[in-house]
């Protein structure tokens, strides 16, 4: 899919009419990406990691950081360990996308630019009821909060709307405003199906995908790892690994490569969630530990970006219009 | 003076809908509070608010401030001359200050001598140059509860700011209002307008958003939402479930509502209604309805933002949603059933109550016997109430709990019932948490009532006993409400206990984990404070509450009965003249340094006034005594009330200080004892 993406816009100056099908699963992908470009989003693939939320991609977390200027637009695939249903229940993944944009700064019309890509999804605002409904955010692993709202269709959360005023303990400024679309929902609704595994993927000549037959299966044997078989002892370990190699990474001033530890230390906490592996107690003081990891990657990427003198600062972005 | 309207409004983005009214009628106040301190008259202030906007709209406002002469003293004459009668330095300065020359300076001249003046008129100012600056004083006072900033601007609000619209009748007031220049533009309805709304004229506001589908004043638009969900409900032979802090959400997120009906599967209604309507309205919005027997319908009541095109989609839409949440309730329902009450017991022991404190299984084991020994002392049946007790927290494990937090109790009340645990038991379990906020209901049985009182008293021991105590407003273990909880259920329902046992049990089973050497005094003064605000709101009089308060009584019921005493005597005539006697008493016994006599000694006794109160006194002590004994607090006082003409004659006739020790010590006696009787009941003294 990443591949079928980049040629599509390989020339995103061409304006074209698209001809992507959104009610296949796929289409609604490529609709959101084409509709990003337009708006001038630098179109990212998906981080190649496990994490949580398409805000833990460096793109959202470590751009948030600092004055440079940064929008883009991406998929990304979340893992939840927590939420397997061993493919027994029709709304719950431990494994699904998000599709992530996040404009920096915010521009004023940003929830314009949002509800104009539901319009481009044949979503008619004044047959269906849209609604901002207050949401503040706040990642107690990620040292990182803000102020947004669900964007309710007909009572159903489809988005997640925020400005990011706090990330990694540092204040934002300027304000990211990031937007986040849960994929399977909106397709959902779009398909009108009441199973996430009847959703159609594609439709084209070699005949008809369903999410279920990509997916299904994948919840099924991953829920069985996530709950029964994920190596308790050995995620332990791991999380103690992937703590003290970020730790020294951030005194070699590697802030990219320690923030990839803190993601890894972040998804065995996941796991070992699962497991029951963590007691109450516990749980508070492991969030801590990630928490105090990921503010040293988010002060160690900005350091290094003002020794670089910020350059993204200095890019004319007018220059070439 | 020619007056007009004046319209001010803050165009944003979707408000926080639970801080709405409050956010707007503070931007208002403080608009109003800042004209009357103009000195700018106006016929009515009136507020708007809706998602997309604070609004104040001011009419017959005066066009100008009123010229105002102003009077400013210089410095005196015998200073702003030097000998030679030249103006000094001093003088000349404050002249130039003031814009004049020394030889133009008024002369003021009172008593005390004769100082330079200035007489000036201060040209009233015009709305116009005033306005801006309120407004922006007025917005940095809101309320707001997390302020934030956005795009690469400084500025910090509510949430962005999109537009700034400020009228004098048919006239724009030029201002930046946090960074947005003021203009005669408004927003409309979201979907429904396209475009700028122009503000002809102040006057309009609420006519010209009416046609680009904003309905702005709160009220009104709050109550078409409850004439159109009750017509909704009456339609179908129901009653919708309108509560007044949902009704208040749903009108701050709409600005042009729409209600609609939709319906879900007959089955789900086998769960208890209470996660259904949980399900419905907190993560909904949705209002329930139920039949005319109160059973709930398998309806929902809903209100959109829209005139739809095709309602039908939008009900279609929002039945999807309800379907999987209720179907998790029917669910967990099913599943949690499965497992009893008590076996989850054991689990509680991963839960923490407190970090200090222990787990949540201490705390149940630690409400057991605390609830056994309230049943006890109450004569109520103890086992049960060392049961309930017990499973008291277990339903917090149970996955409806989890997932449905407001509504614990109320399904470990179901959950106990499947059980089989008898009634009392049961009901005890749902009765725990209340009252739950001001104003609610009891518990039902004594056995509620036991466990609800111990749990309470747990909670309060155990935050004070590792010094947590409450601060300003911080009381995450919500301590006052668990306080004034307590002293409700123990006065309401008449039960006869002391805080102070209860304490001690209290204190006792907590073992070494309490820190706090002074808890039970800690506690019992924080009651006490609380005795304060429960009687103070039923209007009670603040020195009746104090009086009481002086002999800090610790049985509730003993509480009550003496504020009722203090309130019947202080209505009495001789009240005033005994509460003097009573202060005079205490003041003249503060400086006696002493030892009083045990009896007074009639042969001491000289003065007819002296022997006339003592007398009295001697006489009604007798009859005192059982009154006491009884708690006939009312009775003692006004027997009490009968010694006014006898202690007024002491007072007029006899000097108490007298020369010969033995007498003054013995006069002194008397009027101690005389003291400690009403003390019995409360320091009299403090009545006003």
């Amino acid at each position: 899919m990443g591949i079928i993406s980049a040629i599509f816009f390989s020339n995103s100056k061409t304006v074209f009419m698209s001809t992507f099908d959104i009610k296949t699963f796929q289409g609604l992908i490529f609709k959101l990406q084409e509709y990003w470009a337009q708006q001038g989003c630098v179109i990212i693939q998906p981080l190649d990691l496990e994490v949580g939320a398409g805000t833990f991609h460096p793109m959202t977390f470590l751009r948030s950081i600092g004055p440079e200027p940064m929008s883009s637009a991406y998929v990304q695939p979340c893992r939840r360990p927590t939420d397997g249903r061993y493919g027994e229940n029709p709304n719950r993944l431990q494994h699904y996308y998000q599709f992530q944009v996040v404009l920096k700064p915010s521009p004023i019309n940003i929830q314009e630019l949002y509800l104009n890509s539901l319009k481009e999804l044949g979503i008619d605002p004044l047959v269906h009821d849209i609604r901002f409904v207050e949401d503040n955010w706040e990642s107690p692993t990620l040292g990182a909060w803000g102020l947004g709202w669900e964007i309710w269709l007909n009572g159903m959360e489809i988005s997640q709307f925020t400005y990011f005023q706090q990330v990694g303990g540092l204040e934002c400024a300027p304000v990211t405003g990031e937007i986040t679309y849960g994929l399977e929902r909106l397709a959902m609704y779009i398909q009108n199906v009441d199973s996430i595994y009847d959703l159609v993927w594609t439709d084209g000549p070699l005949g008809k995908v369903l999410y279920g037959d990509v997916f299904h299966q994948n919840e099924v044997e991953q829920s069985a790892y996530n709950f029964e078989h994920a190596n308790v002892e050995a995620l332990f370990t791991q999380f103690d690994v992937c703590e003290s190699e970020s730790a020294k990474l951030i005194e070699l001033g590697l802030a990219l490569p320690a923030y990839e530890q803190v993601m890894k230390a972040s998804h065995a906490f996941n796991l070992l969630d699962a497991r029951h592996a963590i007691s109450v107690t516990e749980r508070q003081r492991y969030i801590l530990r990630v928490r105090t990891l990921a503010k040293a990657c988010a002060q160690a990427y900005y350091d290094k970006r003002q020794a670089l003198g910020f350059p993204m600062c200095k890019t004319n972005k007018v220059e070439d219009k | 003076m020619s007056t007009n309207t004046l319209l001010i409004e803050i165009g944003t983005e979707e408000l926080p809908p639970k801080a709405l009214t409050k956010l707007a009628t503070a931007f208002y106040h403080s608009i109003c509070e800042q004209l009357n301190a103009a000195s700018l008259s106006y016929s009515e202030a009136k507020w708007f608010a809706s998602p997309r906007r604070l609004a104040v709209m001011v009419t017959a406002l005066e066009q100008q401030q009123a010229d105002k002469s102003v009077e400013k003293r210089g410095p005196a004459v015998n200073v702003a001359f030097d000998a030679d009668g030249n103006a000094t330095k001093a003088a000349q300065g404050w002249a130039r200050s003031n814009g004049i020359t020394v030889e133009q300076a008024d002369r003021l001249t009172t008593d005390k001598g004769e100082w330079l003046l200035h007489k000036a008129i201060k040209p009233g100012q015009a709305v116009a140059d005033l306005v801006p600056a309120m407004v922006r004083i007025a917005l940095t006072k809101l309320p707001i509860p997390k302020p934030m900033r956005w795009g690469d601007s400084r500025i910090q609000f509510i949430r962005p700011v999109h537009t700034i619209t400020m009228m004098f009748g048919a006239d724009v007031i030029a201002g930046e209002i946090l960074g947005v220049q003021s203009n005669n533009l408004l927003k409309g309805h979201r979907f429904h307008h396209q475009g700028d709304v122009v503000l002809d004229h102040a006057d309009n506001y609420a006519e010209v958003l009416k046609q680009a589908y904003v309905i702005a004043d709160f009220a009104s638009r709050r109550q078409t939402i409850v004439d159109d969900v009750n017509a909704a409900a009456q339609a179908m032979n129901a009653t919708a479930l309108l509560d007044d802090e949902l009704l208040d959400e749903v009108a701050g997120i709409n600005e042009w509502p729409s209600v609609l009906v939709g319906s879900f599967d007959q089955g789900f209604l086998h769960v208890p209604a209470e996660p259904l309507i949980y399900s419905m309205k907190d993560h909904q919005k949705y209002f329930p309805a139920v039949d005319r027997n109160g059973q709930l319908l398998a309806k929902f009541i809903f209100v959109t933002n829209i005139e739809s095109k095709d309602p039908q989609q939008i009900i279609h839409g929002n039945e999807k949603v309800i379907r999987p949440r209720l179907a998790d309730a029917e669910f967990f329902f099913k599943t949690d059933k499965k497992q009893t009450l008590k076996s989850r017991l054991v689990s509680l022991d991963n839960v923490l109550f407190q970090k200090q404190l222990g787990t949540l299984k201490a705390k149940s084991e630690r409400i057991a016997d605390l609830s056994k020994h309230v049943a006890e002392t109450l004569g109520a049946d103890a086992n049960n109430a060392y049961r309930a007790g017990l499973l008291s927290k277990t339903d917090l494990m149970t996955d409806m709990v989890l997932e449905f937090p407001q509504v614990q109790g109320t399904m470990g009340k179901y959950y106990a019932e499947n059980d089989g645990e008898v009634s009392a038991v049961a009901q005890a379990l749902e009765d725990q948490y209340r009252p739950r906020f001001s104003g609610d209901t009891l518990p039902e049985g004594v056995i509620g009532s036991s466990v609800a009182i111990a749990d309470k008293v747990d909670t309060l021991v155990g935050i004070f006993g590792i010094n947590q105590a409450p601060k300003g407003d911080k009381d995450p273990f919500a301590l006052r409400r668990a306080a004034i909880g307590l002293i409700r259920i123990i006065i309401e329902k008449q039960l006869n206990l002391d805080i102070t046992d209860l304490l001690a049990v209290s204190i006792a089973s907590y073992g070494t984990k309490l820190i706090n050497n002074n808890t039970a005094e800690d506690v019992i003064d924080f009651i006490m404070g609380r005795f304060r605000a429960y009687y103070q709101e039923q209007g009670i009089s603040v020195d009746v509450i104090q009086a009481v308060l002086a002999n800090k009584p610790t049985a509730p019921l003993d509480f009550d009965q003496r504020v009722k005493a203090v309130t019947h005597f202080r209505s009495l005539d001789e009240a005033q003249a005994l509460a003097a006697a009573n202060k005079r008493v205490g003041n003249i016994l503060a400086k006696f340094d002493g030892e009083l006599f045990n009896e007074f000694n009639l042969e001491l006794a000289s003065e007819p006034a002296e022997l006339a109160l003592a007398q009295a006194y001697s006489a009604l002590n007798s009859e005192l005594t059982p009154l006491f004994a009884n708690k006939d607090y009312q009775q003692a006082l006004t027997k009490l009330a009968s010694l006014r003409a006898p202690v007024d004659e002491f007072f007029d006739n006899v000097m108490v200080m007298a020369d010969d020790e033995a007498v003054k010590t013995n006069r002194l006696t008397l009027l101690s004892q005389l003291r400690a009787s009403f003390f019995n009941v409360a320091d009299i003294s403090l009545l006003q």
